[in-house]
């Protein structure tokens, strides 16, 4: 399952990087473009909110962070994009460690309260700043490139999904986090530092989404806090995530793709109708959360015989007489009555 | 006599006007297996969540191997070489059998590959190696005590906290992690049980300390213990009087 | 210096209706332990229901309140089984589908509220609305609106019938149960999913009658609702999640913060000084002001 899921995701990024050679219309890559963007930003709140159990209410507020960043890198202080990006970057990842040392020392509920006002709070701040343009806004060097925009986002997108692949789904790192999503208190006897883990969770999430808000900002070339700090960004990744499936790197993916399609079909044919996205938005998240728990992606695993959305497959169980053998340096076995005992139900 | 692995220097915990532990003190030497015992609400759960980091003493040291370790977190103590068991059983049960033991295991073997074969050694050991892939919400309360054990064993402890761990076990259960505990004290870990099944304590544990409402009232092997006259009051009172 | 008396009281008169925004929410969170992100719509609906029934009726939105404290006791009573169904699902993370189940509500709620009703600002017309009493000596003088201070007597009479249910009542012994431990209180006959249903609609009937309040003492409008729900979060974590008793100092607290940056700061400045509070709070006691909450 777990090589399959490399293979298929390789064959997608494969996939959509030949899609400009055979599609030409700039309508259609520019839809491409944001759904590639959405799918990193699905993918890194759910590794805060699916992985570790915290509910980032603040994600947008990383999302402006990193566009902030590089619209005034480049524009005040004449920085390349590629520079200013990176740094915005770096900027997101301070942000996200100065605001999770308080923050992520409170449990889950806490946590979304204090996100969410952290948030409220930066986009306070964009709208009185005069560096930030205020309401306003910011104007960014044009760059229409729109297939340089395309394969940027892709790259970075597919950077960032496999290495969380490997990070959550491959190395420990992805269980101590589920560790600390089931109980944090009881992970606490088996070595973890929830507080450090969740740290390193909050900037794995932040830094990605600050690096997709600077390419947001040279692409489109315009920023405001209504664009990039309203609390819509955060709305639809969580979305997105709950309705993909949290705690699985596919099931944001999915929700990510669905979501979209829908939303842009929906702006499409029923512009005049506004409101009526922020009910659907609304009744998809509290239906899913009644009805699909698990989201999409984990009900279909459930349904294949899966257990509860899981990607990862464990190593399997190693014969028993080398079992045996090896126990005996560490414990000696010769509990076989209790592996029968126990085994036998 | 060597250090004692574990040494308790008038630990006192508070909670605000409510002291659950009153300057107790005692020593556990390597090797041994001693039993906390103490009618309900003697403070034995909160000595415990002290010894193992969850709560700071108010007062008093604890020496671990020598060290200080008073007001050190839990997953520093892990680290040390301190595992402990809950009495109300907390799995992880979104994950499986293996997957609770392998979070363990990574404290002691960073790499992956080595974890999963040391989780899967511990499975052998306590007998879960065939519930391995089950959803850790799916076991028995038999299956989530020997998974509690085997979370704790995983960090190869050399010290061992166990809090209620055969109460609720049918007799065969009972049997099979008694036998358990004796091959792992035989390995060099040393045990803190507590236990109200005296049938168990009198049979694994070499000394026992009695708690009474926050306080040590006596200390000795577990024959000293049941002929001890204040032992008896604890446990009897009023019926006794 | 002239404008010190009339910041504080203008602190405590917002306080005051602080108070009833936090007190049910802080009283479900206890009993239930939900965080509901949908306090604020419950206030803006509540507060449209104000609005017409004065508009059809012409009755004081005083007289109102019983009527709107019924109509939403309901709703919630009726919506919180959905709410238990979530929060105590064996699948996924119960707790964290609870916060989600009311963020999507709140959502809903809000588009559906802007459809409806739009973007403008209404107010409800009270018979307190035009007078106010007006305080002078020397160079010192404040003006207290009438109006406000039926609000503050408002917020005390909800914060003493609330008190007295908790604590004489054998209603208000099983909530207390409930909220000190489930199991214990299921053992002792108290039936966990009727009183939380009773509780979360007393919850939402208080919010829907606060709403008519604020409707009449600022404003009623669509997009009104996260700016209370940030208030209500506010209290409840400066509070401690869960205790009631420092819901009303904390609400306090918040209502001078915001009149002393109306009247001596930028009012722009306001959610940044709020929110580096909270954040200086969380730091230093996570458990809130009390080191109370749970």
């Amino acid at each position: 399952m777990r090589s399959k899921i490399i293979t298929w995701s390789m064959l997608a990024v494969l996939a959509l990087a030949v899609v400009p050679l055979l599609v030409t219309d700039a309508f259609v890559l520019r839809i491409l473009t944001e759904a590639i963007m959405w799918i990193g930003l699905a993918i890194a709140f759910d590794v805060l909110a699916g992985y570790t159990g915290y509910l980032n209410f603040g994600h947008g507020a990383f999302f402006g962070i990193g566009a902030y960043a590089t619209a005034i890198l480049m524009v005040q202080a004449n920085w390349p994009f590629a520079l200013a990006v990176l740094a915005g970057a770096v900027i997101t990842a301070l942000c996200a460690l100065a605001a999770g040392f308080p923050t992520l020392r409170l449990r889950g509920a806490y946590f979304a309260i204090a996100t969410w006002a952290l948030s409220l709070a930066i986009q306070q701040l964009a709208l009185i700043l005069t560096i930030t343009g205020g309401p306003d806004g910011m104007r960014l060097p044009p760059f229409l490139n729109p297939l340089y925009f395309f394969y940027l986002m892709l790259g970075v997108v597919a950077a960032t999904f496999f290495l969380f692949w490997f990070l959550l789904e491959h190395a420990p790192f992805g269980l101590k986090l589920k560790a600390i999503r089931e109980d944090e208190l009881g992970a606490q006897s088996l070595g973890l530092n929830p507080t450090r883990l969740k740290i390193q969770a909050f900037v794995l999430s932040a830094v990605p989404t600050g690096i997709l808000g600077g390419i947001y900002a040279y692409w489109i070339t315009f920023i405001d806090p209504a664009s990039t700090l309203s609390d819509l960004v955060s709305d639809q990744a969580l979305v997105m995530v709950v309705f993909g499936g949290m705690g699985t790197l596919i099931g944001p993916v999915i929700g990510a793709v669905l979501i979209f399609a829908f939303k842009t079909v929906f702006w499409a044919y029923l512009s005049d109708f506004q409101l009526l996205y922020l009910i659907i938005l609304g009744a998809v998240i509290a239906l899913s959360v009644v009805f699909l728990p698990n989201g999409l992606w984990g009900t279909i695993r459930n349904r294949n015989g899966g257990r509860g959305g899981r990607e990862t497959t464990l190593a399997s169980r190693p014969k028993r007489e080398l079992a045996a053998e090896t126990s005996k340096q560490n414990l000696p076995g010769g509990l076989k009555s209790c592996a029968q005992k126990e085994g036998g139900k | 006599m060597a250090t004692p692995l574990l040494e308790l220097q008038s630990v006192t915990k508070a909670f605000g006007g409510l002291t659950a532990n009153n300057q107790i003190s005692f020593k556990v030497q390597p090797g041994e297996i001693v039993g906390l015992i103490g009618p309900n609400g003697a403070g034995k759960t909160t000595l415990f969540n002290v010894i193992s980091g969850y709560y700071a003493p108010s007062n008093g040291t604890i020496l671990f191997n020598g060290k200080d370790i008073s007001g050190k977190p839990p997953y520093a103590l892990a680290a040390l070489g301190i595992g402990r068991t809950f009495q109300v059983v907390k799995p992880f049960p979104g994950l499986s059998v293996l997957e609770n033991v392998l979070i363990a295991s990574f404290l002691r073997y960073p790499k992956r590959k080595d974890a999963e074969k040391h989780a899967w050694n511990i499975l052998e050991t306590t007998g879960l190696a065939d519930r391995a892939e089950v959803s850790a919400a799916g076991l028995t309360l038999a299956g989530r005590k020997r998974l509690e054990i085997s979370k704790a064993l995983a960090l190869n402890p050399s010290f061992l906290l166990l809090d209620e761990v055969v109460a609720g076990l049918n007799p065969t259960e009972v049997d099979l992690t008694i036998e358990l505990i004796l091959k792992l004290r035989d390995q060099g870990v040393t045990i803190l049980i507590v236990e109200h099944i005296m049938r168990v304590i009198m049979r694994i544990c070499d000394r026992l300390v009695v708690l009474n409402f926050g306080e040590k009232i006596a200390e000795g092997t577990p024959a000293e213990i049941s002929n001890n006259p204040s032992v008896i009051e604890a446990y009897l009172g009023e019926t006794a009087a | 210096m002239e404008l010190l008396p009339q910041a504080l009281i203008d602190g405590i008169l917002l306080g005051g209706i602080y108070i009833t925004i936090a007190i049910g929410f802080s009283l479900v969170y206890g009993v239930m332990h939900i965080i509901d992100f949908a306090v604020g719509e419950w206030i803006m609906l509540g507060a449209f229901l104000g609005l017409y029934l004065n508009k059809w009726t012409g009755l004081d939105p005083f007289l109102l309140l019983p009527v709107v404290f019924i109509t939403f006791a309901l709703i919630g009573y009726c919506l919180q089984p959905v709410i238990h169904r979530v929060v105590s699902g064996r699948q996924g993370n119960p707790l964290l589908m609870g916060l989600v189940f009311t963020f999507g509500l709140a959502l809903m709620f809000r588009g559906i509220a802007l459809t409806g009703f739009g973007f403008y600002s209404n107010s409800i017309p009270s018979a307190f609305s035009a007078s106010s009493y007006f305080y002078e000596q020397g160079t010192f003088f404040m003006t207290i609106p009438s109006i406000r201070l039926a609000g503050l007597v408002y917020a005390l009479v909800i914060t003493v019938a609330l008190h007295w249910l908790l604590k004489k009542t054998n209603f208000g012994l099983g909530v207390r149960a409930l909220a000190q431990n489930r199991e214990a209180a299921a053992l002792m006959g108290v039936n966990g999913k009727r009183t939380s249903s009773y509780v979360y609609g007393i919850y939402v009937g208080i919010s829907a009658m606060t709403g008519v309040l604020i409707g009449s003492i600022l404003s009623v409008s669509a997009q009104m609702g996260p700016n209370y729900t940030i208030v209500a979060f506010f209290v409840v974590v400066l509070a401690g999640m869960g205790y009631l008793a420092g819901v009303p100092w904390a609400a306090f607290l918040l209502g001078l913060v915001q009149s002393f940056f109306l009247i001596y700061l930028d009012p722009g400045y306001t959610m940044l000084a709020v929110f580096a509070i909270l954040f200086t709070i969380l730091l230093v006691s996570p458990r809130g002001l009390f080191a109370k909450g749970v």
